[in-house]
């Protein structure tokens, strides 16, 4: 839709004032001098009652959705999804919902602190509901700060020094990139349990094997009129999940064709799966093997030879592994045969197996079977994004593995952590807290005093992202390339500095190359020379005849993004000719139980600190400030089993209790649990609330080098132990038990 | 026979005079909470807590139901049904309240509740088919700086005082008055409540029920639209659209 | 031969003289100076621990936990969605069941003239007023911001607000306000004699305090004359009043839209139920009362729980047929939910309830009270009459929290756990029990004068060889 209006059609529906086209103010850099003043005291330039709206972008996660902030006296008051924005076209999902809940969370760190690892950083046990200000208290100034990244950058060699970064914002890694690629020091090493549970790094693999190019694929599920999901859960965290819903909903309500069909292949029923029209609960492991399956008899049912790639496979077999019937694995194979636009996507627990890359060769050579790479409800390759010349994927769990192997050897002396909080997300069997004492100096520029700032010597926080400059590109989810640009919406709460300007402060206090590789004042100097570029795109989103306005622009909007399609097309010449593997994934640990952890719809690894997604029920089992595990009523049964029991989940790399909670659609030999809770740390609504599934993963990883966190088997032990789960839902009601008809 | 006449009367009158009214389609409802969340951060809603969410306190002036059909494998799970104040025509929650807490606004076809004048009988939610009444069990405080965040064109609720959906209406009301001082009626589209916002997959939709032209009321003529609970006769004003 | 019929013909009289109180006069000196001992006897240590003790659960049970409950909200209860009524409302319409009683016995015999009734109208009345009051205490307790509760009454304010009539609770309100205020006035309009009686007959504060209290009745004719006319009229009045409050209370669920509550035969059977609990309360309070005071065995006799238990009795099969005709009425209806609602009732996790109400209620009193020598035991009646209190109260409960818990949102059913209910429950008890102890020492329990009346208009007279007791015509 915003393609086809003006600026001039948005300038007046702008001044119409309506919520979903909000005033945008790009008021350049002096929206940092936004005053906060009581309710009481109206400054001369606000109308009481007349609210402020700023564009800015999303941190929630890294999809970087674009958002619409109002304010009211300098206070953030709503959240909207930016209309403008190609990604999420003014939509937003609960977490991006909750961010000011991270705002205003009572437990933020205030200042810069000089600190002792290990020691607490707010008081234990705060009340969730009374003001305490037990914070730990900020021991230095900035200036000092700002020395001590100085003397951090200057006194050590360069491949001493090492940057891990999260998945956002992408200006500051830009960056420090160009810090880096200036010094020598160590490239920034990016990281995030989202990406992790993704399974990114094998999903841009298989397309690199099969296509012959790296890249994120794009799947257009809005066009398509078959959709076939293996554990993609692209409705609750996967990727982008507010355009996938999107394309969802296209699917679903398509204007031009038939209502879409949507088959989810998955042990346990997400919330993605529970809206599929069928869910096929696969055997964990035999996901490759299905997805050839069906190649082959899509391939004998639309009566041409069959590919190279499902010649390997026998449907008869598969079915007696996976435990779909032969007839089903036909009647699936039937409808996709049939479809002029069947869609495949791989993702989620199914990549995250020993075999993954496999599946999702797999899975995509269905695409290729169904010919859809480049049409409408096909695969495509995701825009690149406009300062970007190619996808850069972020570290996988291997390559972490590597980085934590590299602090524990005391390669590194200063580690600097930004926007990512490793001791929680990664695998307890890592021991990230461990390997961290074999650095040296560790500076965390954490804006919540989470578990990694904990371990660090200094605490140097960023803004929070409402309160921040920068952009992010957005990797996948439109069809246009499209930089999602962010500016401070408020000022700043407490005396946090923004990480770029504590950089570049320090850079020029280090003198040398340092000072020459980011020659800027601020961090507003360096976005400009970031952006300044674009001013010379065609077909874009707007343009203006110098860089004050088309930075006012870019803030106004938030963001630049192109009005042409930037996909591209991948080149699939080969992608059936390939050998595929249709063995089962490999299994590590004696368990009976295969071993799910699934990400919170809701929480994601980041949300546990907003009281308010604490009690956002689960869209699967609406269990609310707690971890959960799902098994099945008749596993259940036979272990002697009822809800809210606490069980003793062992597997290779750890021990877990966790309650039961007794989920009909999930696989009597599965067990699955929420990642998102289970924090020591990160505030007093996050802290001692669940059990984090991560601490159960071993060290396995795929071909791809991601994480294999759906490939453990795990033993199951009830404890006599009990605790209430809080549900949304009539236990009553949705499950008939305490009303007398229990068998 | 003339009583008759008097009750058909004031149903079409009930009728007619709904004003705005939503549709939600459960089939693209993918239960993902944006909209509960977005209700939440837009009304200044309490969050209550492990213990007390956990035994029916919660605030949620929408909430997201979901059943099961059949057994494992079989097992399927029933569309997310958005379960929010139906706004009734003829609402069950009105007539019960003795202090005229919560009433029918005469302009907007709302059921309002006015906070400062409950007293707590809690007679309307229990009286309330949909069961979507939140009631303040405790005050629950915000520490600070949460309070920073609360919206001032919504009145914050302390305890022993019920609560609901009000359709946004403090949203309502600011587009009517943008509208007027340009001297114009509100343009269906031109605003629309939080949860309908926020929905990544639009499934709610929310206008004009009495302007045949809106689209809320196009798709209300679909013929696949519920209404829960319309044997009561509530009237309610929330269309619903059936998954599958 | 004749000697031995003389003899049996005078055991015969003994016999009911012994039995039956107006047949049995004492010199009116004689009584009143009993009634005044029974209330001016000095109390003895064990009166005062029970004092102490019941005053200790009063303040801290019933005044501090409702002080908690107002400064930290609803919360500190058990209710929730769906149970946004609990404890509080059960024991409401509980004390308005026991309050049934009062006027019931006083007034309803009084106008059918039942003679029997005469010794304990005033312990009756009192029940009325004392359940009551602790009705109202426990509708305070459940309301959210109890300290706006004026709001409810209709008083003149400038913004012309008014308590909404269509609501069943202002109609409670209104109901309840008049049958409080009336029935105070029906216990004080009897008691003016008797106070007066103890005026004459006391020094110091206490004759100032029934000096006020009689307002100089003498006793004159023309005085008896409008007492009579007043309480006659009040009799009559009050008659539908109370049974005009009960209906009303139970049209706060008749009137709601919920499973199980929309029944058209609310009304009576909430009647029933009350009278049902009211009876059983009576006859406890009147076998303590006889246990414990002095002169109280002269007064209250055997008679009387045997006429009493025949009520009860009867009163309980009215209430099982009300019961079963509700019961037979809501399943037939077909209503799923009411279907659900009743199964849910007899095999949820509350069935035990269910099935001890219908135990207490019905089985117990039909056992015990059928059988005239079982009827005339105090203590075996009056521990009749606690257990068909437990029952009636359980009924109450299987209405409000538990009935609740079934509503037509599935997602919502939850099961109702009472909080700071129970203490502040039995804090309302305590209170109850407390001021009928303070009333014991302040005011004649036995409405002196009406027994004196009574037996005046009592005798036995000789027809031949036959005794026969005769009742004149009073007035």
């Amino acid at each position: 839709m915003s393609n086809k209006f003006s600026r001039r059609d948005f300038l007046k529906l702008a001044g119409v004032g309506a919520a979903t086209t909000a005033i945008l103010t790009g008021c350049g850099p002096a929206s940092r001098f936004v005053k906060r003043e009581p309710y009481m005291q109206m400054p001369e330039y606000t109308y009481n009652g007349l609210s402020t709206y700023y564009a800015t972008t999303c941190r929630e996660c890294a999809a970087g959705c674009g958002l619409v902030v109002r304010t009211s006296q300098g206070r953030a008051l709503k959240v909207e999804g930016n209309a403008n924005n190609p990604l999420n076209l003014g939509k937003t999902c609960a977490r991006g919902q909750a961010t000011l809940q991270g705002l205003y969370n009572p437990n933020r760190v205030r200042g810069p602190i000089k600190h002792t690892r290990g020691e607490r950083l707010y008081t234990a046990d705060a009340n969730p509901f009374q003001d305490e200000f037990a914070d730990a208290t900020p021991n230095m100034d900035w200036d000092a700060a700002t020395q001590a990244v100085a003397d951090a950058l200057k006194n050590h060699k360069p491949e001493e020094i090492a940057f891990l970064m999260g998945m956002a914002p992408d200006h500051l890694f830009d960056l420090v990139t160009d810090l880096a690629a200036a010094t020598g020091i160590n490239a920034p090493v990016r990281f995030g349990a989202l990406s992790m549970f993704e399974s990114r790094a094998t999903l841009s693999q298989a397309a690199e094997n099969l296509f012959g190019h790296g890249g994120l694929p794009l799947f257009d599920v809005g066009g398509a009129e078959v959709v076939f999901s293996f554990g993609a859960n692209f409705l609750e965290t996967w990727l982008s999940p507010v355009s996938y819903t999107r394309g969802f909903a296209g699917l679903r309500e398509a204007k031009t064709k038939q209502r879409g069909t949507f088959i989810q292949f998955e042990s346990r029923m997400s919330s993605t799966a529970g809206k599929a029209d069928e869910w096929m609960p696969i055997r964990p492991g035999t996901e490759a093997m299905v997805a050839l399956a069906i190649g082959k008899l899509v391939s004998d049912a639309r009566g041409i030879t069959v590919p190279h790639a499902f010649s390997d496979v026998d449907p008869v077999v598969v079915a007696s592994r996976s435990g779909i019937a032969l007839a089903t694995l036909q009647h699936l194979a039937g409808i996709f045969a049939n479809s002029t636009a069947a869609l495949a996507i791989p993702g989620g627990a199914a990549l995250g197996q020993s075999n993954g890359l496999a599946v999702a060769e797999a899975v995509l050579a269905l695409n290729a079977l169904a010919e859809n790479f480049g049409r409408h409800g096909g695969v495509f390759f995701s825009a690149l994004a406009p300062n970007q010349t190619e996808y850069q994927r972020p570290a996988s769990a291997r390559e972490m593995q590597e980085f934590a192997q590299k602090m524990a050897d005391g390669k590194f002396k200063v580690l600097f952590v930004h926007g990512v909080n490793p001791v929680f997300e990664l695998p307890a069997s890592l021991d990230f807290k461990n390997a961290l004492k074999g650095v040296e100096q560790v500076i965390s520029f954490a804006t919540f005093p989470d578990e990694t700032a904990f371990e660090s010597d200094y605490v140097f926080p960023d803004h929070h992202s409402l309160e921040s400059w920068g952009y992010q590109r957005v990797v996948t989810g439109p069809a246009q390339s499209v930089l999602s640009g962010a500016q401070p919406v408020v000022s700043p709460f407490y005396d946090t500095r923004a990480t770029a300007d504590v950089l570049i402060a320090a850079a020029q206090l280090a003198g040398g190359e340092f000072a020459t590789a980011l020659p800027f004042t601020d961090e507003v100097e360096f976005l400009r020379s970031k952006i300044a570029p674009l001013m010379e795109e065609k077909q874009s989103f707007f343009s203006a005849p110098d860089l004050n306005t088309f930075t006012a622009y870019f803030q106004q909007y938030g963001g630049w993004w192109k009005t042409s399609d930037g996909r591209r097309v991948p080149n699939t010449s080969n992608a059936l000719g390939r050998e595929m593997s249709p063995a089962e994934a490999k299994f590590a640990g004696e368990g009976e139980f295969f071993f799910v952890p699934f990400v919170s719809p809701t929480m994601a690894e980041a949300g546990a600190n907003k009281p308010w997604l604490q009690e956002l029920p689960d869209p699967t089992t609406t269990v609310m400030w707690n971890t959960w595990v799902e098994i099945n009523p008749v596993t259940a049964e036979e272990l002697g089993l009822l809800d809210d029991d606490i069980v003793k989940i062992t597997s290779e790399a750890g021990v877990l209790e966790v309650p039961v909670y007794r989920y009909p659609a999930i696989r009597p030999d599965t067990i699955a649990i929420p990642f998102g809770q289970g924090h020591t740390a990160y505030s007093r609504y996050a802290e001692g609330r669940g059990k984090n599934p991560a601490d159960l993963l071993g060290q396995h990883f795929n071909e791809a080098g991601d994480l294999a966190f759906a490939g453990m088997k795990v033993k199951i032990e009830k404890t006599g132990k009990q605790q209430p789960l809080s549900r949304l839902e009539s236990i009553m009601g949705v499950y008939g038990v305490g009303l007398g008809e229990e068998k | 026979m003339a009583i008759e006449l008097k009750i058909s009367e004031v149903k079409m009158s009930a009728e007619q005079s709904g004003k705005w009214g939503m549709v939600i389609d459960q089939d693209i409802c993918t239960g993902c909470q944006a909209c509960v969340a977005a209700c939440a951060m837009e009304n200044n809603i309490s969050f209550v807590g492990e213990v007390d969410s956990g035994y029916g306190r919660s605030m949620h002036w929408i909430r997201i139901e979901r059943f099961w059909e059949g057994e494992y494998p079989e097992v399927k799970m029933t569309a997310n049904q958005p379960m929010l104040c139906q706004q009734c025509g003829h609402a069950t929650c009105e007539p019960v309240c003795p202090a005229f807490a919560t009433v029918h606004s005469q302009a907007e076809q709302l059921n309002l509740q006015v906070y400062n004048r409950c007293v707590g009988t809690r007679y309307c939610a229990n009286n309330c088919p949909y069961q979507v009444r939140a009631f303040n069990w405790r005050d629950y405080k915000r520490p600070e700086p949460l309070s920073n965040q609360l919206n001032p064109d919504v009145t914050v609720r302390r305890v022993g005082v019920m609560e609901k959906c009000t359709f946004c209406i403090q949203r309502i009301h600011k587009a009517q008055d943008v509208a007027k001082s340009e001297g114009r009626e509100v343009v269906d589209g031109e605003f629309t409540t939080a949860c309908a916002q926020a929905c990544p997959a639009n499934a709610i939709t929310f206008g004009r029920v009495d302007d045949p032209e809106s689209l809320v009321s196009q798709l209300m003529k679909q013929s696949h639209g519920v209404k829960h609970l319309e044997e009561l006769g509530t009237l309610p004003n929330v269309t619903y659209f059936k998954g599958g | 031969m004749s000697d031995n019929k003389h003899h049996a013909g005078h055991s015969h009289e003994e016999h009911l003289r012994e039995k039956h109180l107006m047949l049995d006069p004492l010199p009116r000196g004689q009584m009143n100076d009993m009634v005044m001992e029974s209330m001016l006897e000095k109390p003895t240590w064990k009166f005062w621990v029970v004092v102490g003790f019941l005053s200790f659960i009063v303040v801290y049970f019933l005044f501090f936990k409702w002080g908690v409950l107002i400064a930290k909200g609803q919360g500190e209860a058990g209710v929730m969605r769906p149970d946004y009524w609990g404890i509080f409302l059960v024991n409401t319409v509980f004390w308005i069941g026991i309050s049934h009683a009062g006027t019931f016995i006083s007034a309803i015999l009084r106008v059918f003239r039942a003679e029997f009734r005469r010794p304990f109208t005033r312990a009756a009345e009192l029940m009325t007023t004392f359940g009551l009051v602790q009705a109202g205490f426990s509708i305070f307790m459940h309301m959210g911001r109890v300290w706006l509760a004026y709001w409810l009454m209709p008083y003149p304010n400038q913004r012309m607000l008014w308590p909404n009539l269509h609501s069943p609770l202002t109609w409670d309100l209104l109901a309840i306000t008049t049958y409080l205020l009336s029935s105070t006035m029906y216990l004080f309009l009897p008691l003016i004699p008797d106070v007066a009686m103890a005026r004459d007959r006391s020094t110091g504060w206490r004759k100032t305090f029934y000096k006020t209290l009689a307002l100089g009745f003498r006793g004159t004719e023309g005085e008896w004359t409008h007492l009579r006319n007043a309480m006659n009229i009040f009799a009559f009045a009050i008659i539908p009043v109370m049974f005009s409050v009960h209906t009303i209370v139970s049209w706060d669920f008749a009137a709601a839209t919920r499973p199980g509550w929309s029944s058209t035969i609310f009304g009576p059977y909430f009647i029933v139920g009350a009278l049902h609990s009211g009876m059983g309360a009576a006859v406890a309070v009147l076998a303590v009362i006889r246990g414990t005071m002095k002169h109280m065995k002269y007064f209250i006799r055997g008679e009387h729980f045997d006429a009493i238990g025949k009520l009860m009795l009867i009163i309980s099969m009215a209430w099982a047929y009300f019961f079963f005709n509700d019961y037979m009425v809501q399943w037939y209806g077909g209503d799923k939910w009411t279907q659900q609602l009743l199964h849910f009732h007899e095999a949820g996790p509350m069935g035990w309830m269910w099935f001890a109400m219908l135990v207490c209620n019905i089985v117990i009193p039909w056992a015990i009270l059928w059988n005239p020598k079982w009827r005339a035991t105090p203590w075996l009646v009056a521990t009749v009459g606690i257990i068909i209190n437990f029952g009636m109260w359980f009924e109450r409960y299987i209405i409000i929290p538990i009935s609740v818990t079934i509503n037509r949102m599935p997602f919502t059913w939850r099961l109702y756990k009472p909080g700071i209910e129970v203490p502040m429950g039995i804090g309302t008890l305590a209170l109850f029990i407390l001021l009928y102890m303070i009333a014991s020492k302040l005011i004649p329990l036995i409405p002196v004068w009406e027994v004196q009346e009574g037996q005046m208009a009592h005798e036995l007279k000789k027809f031949g060889r036959e005794t026969v007791v005769s009742v004149s015509e009073l007035e």
